[in-house]
């Protein structure tokens, strides 16, 4: 049962992935679907809309039989949740899919609905569990605006589900390159030994986006990019970088090391994050607006459109090495990249002229575009003389495998109905989350910065290049 | 040529052709960067630059950026080719292969070249911008350009008033180091010149039989190595023919080259040309 079905997540993501699922036969002959939203809809015009999504975003061609397969099983209710009345269509719609295809009360609850929206859902649900079969409620980000909420909301969903029962979804896991990097880190004998302070220099992890808000001002002035994208996305890739290996990859195994890489960020002070807003400026050529003339935003909004940070992790693999993130909107492009810094060479023989192109090694995960993995390294230009410049080790996914990437819903989609929450966010995970990022906002309450520092199409303020100047480093790129 | 098209597609273009070079059961080629390529190419350049490109892949595995600025055009939009090229390397039995991009910038699109160049970048490698014909100093696509770049090349022969520009150079060294390919292709007679030491070291003239920006070139040079002014005595010609100091002829050891040759030596090239600089600040 999807929540929120007219929504464009259904319609961009869910429906897409749910259609990829069926296209490989990995779903069971007996599933069905119950979209639920507010419009006015009839079973065919749902009908309609899927198909129409499914054909504009499925990473598949598109095949009568298949659609027709999980079109049979679709089900429509238009409800208002905070209206207890409504429910009623939902529990004729369930019984109806049990009878028709004998799900035998097994339920997934997709809440792909506004974060006001959840406790209300959560609370009819809890009220009328089915009685046989297995439930698991899939929650979408943000959980939560804060700690105290977030906390609040851990508490009103596990009065009625046990933790086992809840998938807290950040997208960016199921991303097949985030979790190859649990395998290029663990399955590997070369990088463990030199994955620490001793050998790194610094971590940088880049989420950049050229995209402006997309007509999602009313989200996005509540949350700015600290909670769209750093309290969830960023965090979960700090902690997979930072994480110690776990002992098994059993769902509890691998969130208990990333809550204690979480436990273990240090607090960062108002002179370590640096927030900005978006000017007028130029993406692909194109003149676009600046953040406050965006439709909908408020023409002296303080909302941040960029967050960068240094970050440490204290504990004994990396005390001392700093963890810069950054994450932006209308940056120049669209990248999110895992750079893994480490030390130069501690005394290169070459003479000078030689060693001015002698940068240090940098491995580069990248987790989209070009999905893969860099190695730079210094290498001798053929010839006389010794000049020497940066070459890449690539390996890309594209090239290496024959076989398209799953979108990263597929993966996590087929994982919930399968009860594996292991590439989902645990309750103190997001607590963890929360409490970083409180920590980060505290200070904006008390200042108010000249906004817009950067213009759209630029990699950021000045203040984001001093962060690192200061240590006498600079971000990757230009 | 993929009309009015966005970055996005140029992205999912290169990945469906990447994907088809590798045929089912064989390992997949190699793709292959030591740096992106840009180069800024007005029309009148267009059909030099495809040439040199043709001959250069094979010899510097990169991603090149074409980008052919067309502001008068009606439309406002980005027109995009993409090829992938592969090649046979000695010692490797897999082919190694390149990418090239070709981008028509329409009207308004010209103007703000590196918000379009910049997503397209290979990370943490060198760029190299090749910018053919004058150098419209002050104007913000060759600074925005060359702000991106980590060394620009020019060829100073190709500018209709190379003593003028000359003089404004120095505000771009300031930013990104700049090649030269004239001053490359005056280097066997910069060593011809230097053999004719001592008797140099009083010299008060020197004719050249060549181009203007080569002439000029020769001329500053030897000025600035010597440390005071020296009279330029110009014959325009295709090609430097003869260099005269004081009346003696330089003998210079040529070996043709061809633009790809030229092109591709100034690639190899990273820090900066102290003696270039010098020789061009003399302008100022």
């Amino acid at each position: 049962m999807i929540f929120g079905a007219s929504g464009d997540l259904t319609q961009r993501k869910l429906f897409p992935a749910l259609y990829a699922l069926a296209y490989r036969n990995l779903l069971p002959p007996q599933f069905g679907v119950v979209g639920v939203a507010r419009s006015d809809m009839t079973l065919d015009e749902f009908r309609e809309r899927m198909q129409a999504a499914v054909e504009e975003h499925a990473r598949d061609e598109f095949r009568e039989n298949v659609w027709e397969q999980l079109a049979d099983g679709l089900r429509y209710v238009r409800a208002d949740l905070a209206d207890a009345e409504d429910d009623e269509g939902i529990v004729a719609a369930l019984n109806d899919l049990d009878a028709a295809r004998g799900t035998g009360g097994n339920r997934v609850y997709y809440l792909a609905v506004p974060p006001s929206a959840i406790e209300p859902i959560v609370l009819q649900l809890g009220r009328r569990r089915a009685t046989g079969g297995w439930t698991r409620v899939i929650v979408e980000k943000p959980f939560g605006h804060d700690l105290e909420s977030a906390r609040q909301l851990n508490e009103v969903v596990r009065s009625y589900f046990d933790e086992s029962e809840i998938f807290r979804i950040d997208h960016y896991l199921g991303k097949e390159t985030v979790q190859n990097m649990l395998v290029l880190r663990f399955g590997n004998g070369i990088f463990e030994p030199i994955w620490n302070r001793q050998f790194v220099d610094h971590v940088q992890i880049t989420v950049s986006e050229s995209l402006g808000i997309e007509g999602r001002a009313s989200f996005y002035e509540q949350a700015g990019a600290i909670r769209d994208i750093v309290q969830n996305h960023m965090l979960q890739l700090v902690a997979l970088t930072a994480m110690e290996p776990p002992i098994d990859f059993d769902a509890d195994s691998v969130r208990n090391e990333k809550v204690k890489v979480l436990r273990a960020v240090h607090t960062p002070g108002p002179k370590h994050v640096v927030r900005g807003q978006y000017g007028p400026g130029y993406i692909e050529g194109d003149e676009v607006p600046g953040y406050r003339e965006e439709p909908g935003v408020t023409p002296d909004s303080m909302t941040e459109t960029y967050v960068a940070a240094k970050l440490y992790v204290d504990n004994w693999r990396w005390a001392d090495t700093p963890f810069y993130i950054r994450t932006g909107k209308r940056l120049p492009r669209r990248e999110t990249t895992i750079a893994i810094q480490f030390k130069r060479a501690p005394h290169p023989p070459f003479e000078l002229d030689a060693g001015e192109e002698l940068r240090p090694n940098v491995l580069l995960v990248h987790v989209q575009p070009d999905e893969g993995v860099s190695l730079a390294i210094s290498a001798k230009v053929p010839g006389q003389g010794m000049t020497i410049r940066p070459v890449h080790m690539d390996f890309l996914y594209g090239g290496a495998f024959r076989v398209g990437l799953p979108e990263a819903y597929e993966r996590l989609i087929l994982d919930c109905m399968l009860g594996d929450a292991t590439l989902f966010t645990r309750a103190d995970e997001v607590e963890e989350q929360w409490a970083i990022v409180d920590a980060m906002v505290a200070p904006w309450k008390r200042d108010r910065p000249h906004f817009p520092n950067y213009a759209a199409g630029t990699w950021a303020p000045a203040a984001a290049d001093e962060l690192l100047q200061r240590d006498g480093r600079s971000w990757r790129g230009r | 040529m993929l009309e009015n098209v966005t970055i996005r597609d140029v992205e999912r273009e290169l990945n469906g052709l990447r994907d088809a070079s590798t045929e089912p059961g064989q390992p997949p080629r190699l793709r292959t960067s030591v740096m992106t390529h840009v180069a800024w190419v007005p029309e009148r350049w267009a059909e030099a630059a495809h040439g040199v490109m043709a001959e250069l892949g094979e010899r510097h595995p990169s991603r090149v950026i074409l980008l052919f600025p067309l502001p008068d055009d009606p439309r406002d939009g980005i027109d995009a080719e993409v090829d992938y090229r592969c090649f046979v390397r000695g010692g490797l039995e897999r082919e190694v292969c390149s990418e090239v991009i070709s981008l028509r910038l329409c009207g308004s699109r010209a103007r703000a070249p590196a918000s379009i160049v910049q997503p397209l970048l290979v990370s943490d490698l060198p760029v190299f911008l090749r910018w053919r014909g004058d150098l419209p100093f002050g104007s913000d696509e060759l600074w925005q350009l060359a702000d991106v770049a980590d060394r620009l090349v020019v060829d100073s022969r190709e500018w209709a008033e190379p003593e003028q520009a000359f003089a404004r150079l120095p505000e771009l060294c300031g930013r990104v180091h700049v090649s030269d390919i004239a001053w490359a292709r005056i280097r066997p007679w910069r060593e011809a010149v230097a053999a004719m030491w001592p008797a140099v070291a009083e010299a008060g003239a020197i004719r050249v039989a060549g181009p203007k920006a080569e002439g000029l070139l020769l001329c500053r040079w030897l000025g600035t190595r010597l440390g005071r002014e020296l009279q330029l005595e110009h014959e325009p010609a295709g090609e430097v023919e003869l260099v005269e100091v004081d009346g003696r002829p330089a003998v210079a050891r040529l070996e043709p080259k061809s633009p790809a040759d030229l092109l591709s030596d100034q690639l190899e090239i990273f820090g900066r040309d102290q003696i270039y600089e010098e020789t061009v600040r003399s302008f100022s």
